[in-house]
């Protein structure tokens, strides 16, 4: 405790207080003995309306001889004040190493939220360089297994952006490295000697280095890669506890670019085994337009259900075959099915021209004494002659194609005939019929007339709601019509579920005469 | 409230010589495989059974996989030589059946047993089972 | 072909003439007359990216504008909008406009739900031409695929657009989960809001007026990486009160009400035919669906300015505007426990008052 006056000459000192601050005898001034901040803390108080309210003094701090001390000041009623000198070093320490622990594990909870939340390799080297960069080294190289003598490598320095780079290297040849790499047998961190360091990991601009340090990054199962650290020549070496805390984070960059290896390669076998199971892309093939869309019953799926095919005709001058169907059931399980249905059609072609031979063989090939899953199906062949497209078309035991006719008129194909795959002997009728330019055949499953919503709820979108949405649909192009008709149908689901939804447009294409058409007369066109 | 509304409610009623099974709601890719269970399960049970009557006035959508459940009870049906009737079915499910060519085959009678074989010549178009377990 | 030099059109007359040409084309629904016309364009060195933005993009502006005029179908909209778009297609193998990749990888893509796609479409063109990798989803992208196809390649960015104001709560969450893997969103279309006002509220990363914007702000600097842990809540905490959620789960409930006590207010829906009653209700399921979008971001103006253009829509239609007035009373009745609701349309209700002597001028 030491007390001074309201001059700022140092009135009484205790012993502990003389011990401390041996200069502060009384009589002398408060600015000669004691460190700035209490002298200012002294006058502040006495300048500052505070000495009215003494128990509303501040509290000061500040180091006394390499301690760190709180001063709590107390007024007397001569207007000298007492300041009571509380040594909270060791408090202050502890505090520090709390927030220090906090600011680590709130680091290595980042990492690990930023780490998890993405799937995408390349985003987790990214995001492991970048982070390490932030608190662990100047910049860091994020390593990832080899693809043959080529490593991916992510460079980042501190404050900068993650550059990826390819090298072609030997990473035995590294010391540390190639251990790393492996991810098997366990090795620790190890240092290195910068001089040794080959040039592709010393980062543009960085300087000189002071320290490398090469840590695994632990894959489950799997080697992850490798994390190098680099700090530059002025930099501290890094410390034991550093060390500790990068192999924390390292743990948790492997466990993130593992998993996100697993996802690519799941994710590509996926891919390739889906990839034909997707609708085809569709376009004009011989003179004929044709168009295609597909809604899968699920948002988080892209195969269904329902499939579509376009063969274009072998011999020029032949049709082209357009199948479109539906197997019972939804999702992946009926996606296969939907496969092997495709690929016998596929192997059919020699007979695309009688319809009916294709589906009864397509028939026989699909029973089954285990089940009754059946499918249906619309099969279509075109054929531009002149300026009209011919057709053929048959049904399996599907909704009945409509056709567009170029005064809005929509005629309903009378074709019928048994569903696919369960009953031993099916029989269907074809019919033929002509498309002049600008009229289309519109081939759909049911997903779009029973969607099942409306602005009431509840109500099917239906076959009729269908025809009329078609008739205002004469002379449009064929992807126009796919997509309004997605589209009408999607609206009118609203954000409830549905089934599977397909359709294809067969068009003939429109023969123009466009010297001096003028905006405002529509359909000033040959047919 | 709690009970979906269109949540497929089965009715069985055992007769003489057939068993009715009343459908309340819609028959779908949820809940066909329950008409199923319940249609074997009462085949099973009544090997004297001649008929096998689906009550549909109740019935509302009906989907694939709803159809799907009809071909198979109707080929369990003619196995059992069991004849299956569609009673009273509302005009959606006519449709339904008309469009995908399958009255015909639902509802024909079983082959007589032991099989005549001109008779079965007849019907083949129609009801001779496929697979291994065909008849003929 | 490629002349080396290439001109812009945009500020020449050529632009316009060269629009007002694509018009006749594809009103007249002449597809081949629309690409031979584009790519006589580029044969004769006009900048692609001017012809996409000052020719193809005005035409489709002008699309819209003859819709809203009743001067042109729905499908008339779809069968020239296929027509651009097959356009931009031909155009895109244009020797003109093959660029090679200088740039990082976007992802652009529509708000599922969305099926304007050619705004998109455009913006994806001029990103290739200034030498991005883009990767274009399409129209009506469900947000589990887009997240899918973020996690398989490694895009800078997603380029999100969105042109139905009732497709923002989608939007929102698309957004959201872009962010939550560690991409940024870049956002833009007509949905998003005079000066794209609600970008930020949806927390999107960036906003651009137009593809050309889209494209200078993309080249400018990288987006950051968005903050972790960002909560869709902390965007919008309004939405505790529910009311958004209560109101668009009962959309079709309102729908039905609302109608019902209609025609009891206006005898002479009675005699409506299928197809009247029809439009009626989706006309009520519209405004119930832009209520509920106003409500999800706390904006009467997004309300109001719906209800105003409504009623331009159906004056141009040649329908009386008048039963919008009745309809927003009797859906403020049935949501009178939702005061964000109620305010909201009182709001659209006084809106149309200061509309009706504009509306009236114009059927005058």
């Amino acid at each position: 405790m030491l007390i001074a006056d309201v001059q700022g000459i140092v009135a009484r000192c205790n012993d502990a207080a003389e011990a401390l601050l041996p200069a502060a005898t009384p009589g002398t001034p408060l600015a000669d003995v004691v460190p700035d901040w209490l002298r200012d803390a002294h006058v502040g108080l006495n300048s500052s309306g505070a000495r009215d309210a003494p128990e509303a003094g501040r509290a000061a701090a500040g180091d006394i001889d390499g301690r760190y001390f709180e001063a709590h000041p107390t007024v007397r009623d001569d207007g000298s004040v007492a300041w009571w000198l509380v040594d909270d070093t060791d408090h202050r320490l502890v505090r520090e190493a709390l927030r220090m622990e906090r600011e680590l594990s709130a680091f290595l909870a980042k990492a690990s939220s930023v780490l998890l939340s993405s799937l995408n390799l390349e985003r987790c080297m990214d995001v492991t360089a970048q982070m390490a960069t932030e608190s662990l080294a100047d910049a860091a190289l994020v390593i990832a297994p080899a693809r043959g003598h080529r490593l991916p490598v992510v460079t980042c320095l501190r404050g900068g952006t993650p550059e990826t780079a390819t090298v072609t290297v030997n990473p035995d040849a590294v010391p540390g490295l190639g251990e790393a790499l492996r991810g098997f047998p366990p090795v620790p961190s190890r240092w290195m000697d910068p001089g040794g360091a080959p040039a592709w990991m010393k980062p543009e601009g960085m300087g000189p280095i002071g320290s490398i340090v090469i840590t695994p990054l632990p894959g489950h199962g799997v080697p992850a890669g490798a994390l190098v650290l680099l700090r530059r020549a002025e930099a501290a070496a890094f410390s034991e506890e550093e060390e500790v805390f990068a192999r924390l984070f390292a743990a948790r960059a492997g466990a993130g670019m593992s998993a996100a290896r697993l996802y690519a390669e799941q994710s590509s076998i996926s891919e390739l085994l889906m990839r034909e199971l997707l609708p085809p892309a569709l376009h004009q093939i011989s003179g004929v337009d044709f168009a295609g869309g597909y809604r899968p019953s699920a948002d988080h799926e892209r195969i269904g259900g329902d499939f579509y095919d376009v063969h274009p005709a072998t011999v020029e001058g032949d049709a082209s075959l357009v199948l479109l169907g539906d197997v019972c059931g939804k999702g992946l399980e009926a996606a296969v099915l939907t496969g092997r249905i495709r690929n016998t059609l596929h192997a059919l072609l020699p007979f695309a021209d009688d319809h009916q031979r294709m589906l009864n063989l397509l028939n026989t090939s699909m029973l089954s004494s285990h089940h009754t899953r059946f499918a249906t199906m619309v099969l279509a062949s075109a054929v531009r002659r002149g300026s009209a497209v011919d057709l053929k078309l048959t049904s399996g035991g599907h909704p009945r194609p409509l056709i567009v006719r170029a005064d809005g008129t929509v005629e309903e194909a009378d074709t019928q005939g048994a569903l696919i795959g369960v009953i031993p002997a099916i029989a269907s009728t074809t019919i033929t019929t002509s498309l002049a330019p600008g009229e289309s055949c519109v081939l759909y499953t049911d997903g779009i007339t029973e969607a099942k919503g409306g602005p009431m709820g509840g109500d099917l979108f239906g076959e009729e709601r269908l025809k009329r949405a078609l008739s205002g649909c004469a002379g449009m192009p064929a992807e126009g019509i796919v997509e309004h008709v997605q589209m009408l149908a999607s609206q009118w689901l609203g954000d409830g579920s549905h089934d599977d939804m397909a359709v294809v447009v067969i068009s003939a294409p429109r023969t123009h005469h466009l010297s001096a058409v003028n905006g405002h007369t529509r359909g000033r066109y040959t047919a | 409230m709690t009970t979906h509304p269109h949540h497929l409610q089965l009715t069985t009623v055992d007769e003489q010589s057939s068993v009715r099974i009343e459908l309340h709601g819609d028959l779908d890719y949820d809940n066909a495989d329950l008409l199923v269970q319940e249609a074997t399960a009462r085949l099973a049970a009544r090997p004297a059974l001649t008929d096998l009557h689906l009550r549909c006035a109740e019935l509302g959508a009906v989907d694939s996989m709803g159809l799907c459940a009809l071909l198979m009870i109707a080929r369990r049906a003619t196995e059992a030589g069991v004849r299956l009737h569609l009673d009273d079915r509302p005009a959606r499910l006519e449709r339904l059946l008309s469009l995908t060519g399958t009255l015909g085959h639902l509802t024909a009678p079983p082959p007589t047993r032991p099989p005549a074989p001109s008779a079965t010549e007849e019907s083949a178009g129609a009801a001779r089972p496929p697979g291994p377990n065909s008849t003929t | 072909m490629s002349t080396g030099t290439t001109h812009r059109l945009s500020d020449a007359e050529p632009a316009e003439r060269s629009a007002e040409l694509l018009w006749n084309a594809v009103s007249a629904g002449d597809e081949c007359a629309a690409a031979d016309l584009l790519l006589r364009l580029l044969d004769e060195g006009a900048d692609p990216e001017s012809v996409l933005l000052d020719v193809i993009a005005r035409v489709q502006g002008r699309v819209g504008e003859e819709w809203a005029a009743n001067r042109m179908s729905v499908a008339q909209e779809h069968a020239a909008t296929a027509i651009n778009e097959r356009a931009v297609a031909a155009l895109s193998t244009h020797p003109a406009a093959r660029t090679a990749t200088t740039r990082g990888r976007i992802t652009v893509a529509c708000v599922d739900g969305e099926w304007h796609g050619l705004p998109a479409r455009l913006l994806a063109e001029v990103l290739k031409l200034r030498g991005w990798r883009v990767d274009h989803l399409g129209s009506q992208v469900p947000t589990p695929h887009l997240i899918g196809h973020l996690h398989r390649t490694r895009a800078d960015a997603v380029a999100l657009s969105s042109s139905i104001p009732t497709r923002l709560p989608t939007a929102h969450a698309a957004i959201t989960a872009c962010q939550a893997i560690g991409v940024p969103v870049l956002v833009g279309g007509a949905a998003f809001g005079p000066e794209g006002r609600y970008a930020k509220p949806l927390g999107a990363d960036a906003w651009a007026p137009d593809a050309r914007a889209a494209a200078d702000l993309l080249a400018r600097e990288p987006l950051p990486r968005p903050e972790p842990d960002h909560q869709q809540l902390d965007d919008l905490p309004h939405l505790a009160d529910q009311e958004y959620t209560l109101v668009s789960r009962s959309s079709a409930f309102l729908v039905r009400e609302v109608f019902t006590a209609l025609e009891d207010a206006f005898p002479a829906m009675r005699a409506y035919d299928d197809v009247q009653r029809e439009r009626t209700a989706e006309d009520l399921a519209h405004i119930v669906d832009h209520l509920a979008t106003a409500l999800y971001l706390d904006d009467d103006e997004l309300f109001t300015r719906f209800i105003a253009w409504t009623a331009r829509i159906l004056v141009a239609r040649g329908v009386p505007a008048s039963s919008l007035p009745p309809a927003l009373e009797l859906l403020a009745r049935e949501l009178k426990d939702f005061s964000r609701a109620v305010r909201i349309l009182g709001a659209g209700t006084r809106a149309l008052v200061t509309d009706r002597t504009t509306a009236a001028r114009i059927t005058a």
